[in-house]
């Protein structure tokens, strides 16, 4: 085959990868938009490792090959996940398109990498020097800029697999079908014995990376309703402070208005 | 890793293409096997017009590259029309005017195949997020629609 090679388990993706020449292609949905007749690509879809999507103890572990189809169709997948990517462009691309390619294409408009970031997701990396597992906020450093070395490929997502239960996700596009995020928002919320055990909110499609902010989430965690409820206008003026949209297509004002309301929208839903 | 070519099934027969593993799964299709069924609407998966079945899922065949299709199975709609279910959309189509201009007619078709393969009686709403991906610039959907409707009650036991 010229300009490609199809691999057949990781090792050898390993050892084409770290050759240095090849493009990893999950489905290719991304990267044949722009496509380069010089390119070689490295075919990840036949790699048996990163085609699972299996359990251990702590999380759901989602091979980087599996596509948003087969995320969709495999029980093991927490429902949170599901919404987001059923709202991914239409059938014909979800058929193709892979979980590892939506987070190695580097956008903070991924759909599933903002899931991901509410969850506090690890990646599993690998490269023929040996793994390593890294948080998802520390895999993104900028707007295309991933924490990747040039050896390296995304295995698979571990998704931690408790208290993803209480969930609020919405995105908001120009329309259903084939849109592309104008802004994001995903948060979980756990309350238990009238306390709220874990409060987590992100953004996307709004900066550079995914918006997540735990350190303003800690104002609500451990309170009760009523002492999230007086909490709530620190927490919103923290928001409002720190968050600034990039200005695209759409005004960075517009943006900002829509991510104050979902996030006001999302506490008072649970009763702050 | 020898330069041999890539190898899958086309409409139901082996063939082998000796070009690139970058070149667009389209351009194969349409220039070197002539099967200009297959139409090029905007190259970016937005409009479904290129659509195939590549292992019997639908695909936007403008994003897939070529080593994507190693011994996989594509059909097009010039394979697909020589099927019985085939003839079932056709006379669906036709009987509630479900075609204008035509040209994402071989996307939507195939659209239908897979929408009726996966549930032989389709809600309209799930109909409707079937086609999701092939954008019609003339009919406004509804006869479309209403066409598979009518297939998947007549279709019976094909799907």
């Amino acid at each position: 085959m010229v300009n490609g090679i199809v691999a057949t388990d990781l090792k050898e993706a390993l050892i084409v990868r770290a050759q240095g020449n090849y493009t990893p292609y999950g489905g290719g949905t991304d990267l044949m938009i722009k496509s380069d007749r010089n390119a070689r690509y490295l075919f990840l879809h036949k790699v048996p490792e990163m085609k699972r999507i299996v359990e251990d103890d702590r999380y759901i572990r989602i091979g980087s090959s599996c596509t948003f189809t087969e995320v969709l169709q495999n029980p093991r997948i927490p429902q949170l996940l599901k919404e987001a990517v059923s709202q991914i462009a239409a059938p014909a691309i979800r058929n193709l398109g892979t979980i590892g390619g939506n987070i190695g294409n580097g956008s903070a408009k991924a759909d599933s990498a903002l899931i991901f970031f509410v969850s506090d997701s690890l990646l599993r990396l690998a490269s023929v020097r040996g793994e390593r597992v890294l948080p998802i906020k520390d895999f993104y450093l900028g707007r295309k800029k991933l924490a990747l070395s040039e050896d390296e490929l995304i295995v698979e997502v571990l998704m931690p697999k408790k208290g993803l239960d209480n969930y609020y996700y919405k995105k908001i596009g120009a329309r259903d079908a084939l849109a592309i995020s104008r802004v994001s928002f995903a948060a979980l919320l756990e309350i238990s014995e009238g306390i709220i055990r874990n409060c987590a909110t992100a953004f996307g499609a709004v900066t550079e990376v995914v918006f997540r902010r735990p350190d303003f989430d800690a104002l609500l965690i451990g309170k009760t309703l009523e002492e999230a409820k007086h909490q709530k206008d620190s927490y919103l003026a923290a928001y409002e402070k720190a968050l600034v949209p990039i200005q695209g297509r759409i005004s960075a004002e517009y943006r900002k208005v829509v991510c104050m309301n979902l996030l006001k929208d999302f506490l008072e839903k649970n009763g702050i | 890793m020898r330069d041999t070519g890539i190898s899958f099934i086309l409409n139901g027969e082996k063939v082998t293409y000796e070009g690139k593993a970058n070149d667009r799964l389209l351009d194969v299709l349409r220039e070197h096997f002539h099967l200009t069924g297959v139409k090029c609407g905007c190259k970016e998966g937005e409009c479904g017009s290129c659509s195939v079945l590549l292992d019997g899922q639908l695909a936007n065949s403008c994003m897939v590259a070529m080593g994507r299709v190693q011994d996989s199975e594509v059909t097009t709609i010039e394979g697909y029309s020589k099927t019985e279910r085939f003839k079932v959309l056709d006379r669906a189509y036709a009987a509630v005017s479900a075609v204008q201009c035509g040209y994402c007619i071989p996307g939507m078709v195939l659209a239908s195949e897979c929408i009726l393969s996966a549930n032989p009686h389709p809600t309209e709403e799930e109909i409707r997020i079937g086609i999701s991906g092939n954008l019609c610039r003339c009919t406004g959907y509804n006869a479309i629609v209403k066409a598979i409707k009518i297939a998947s009650e007549e279709g019976n036991g094909l799907w």
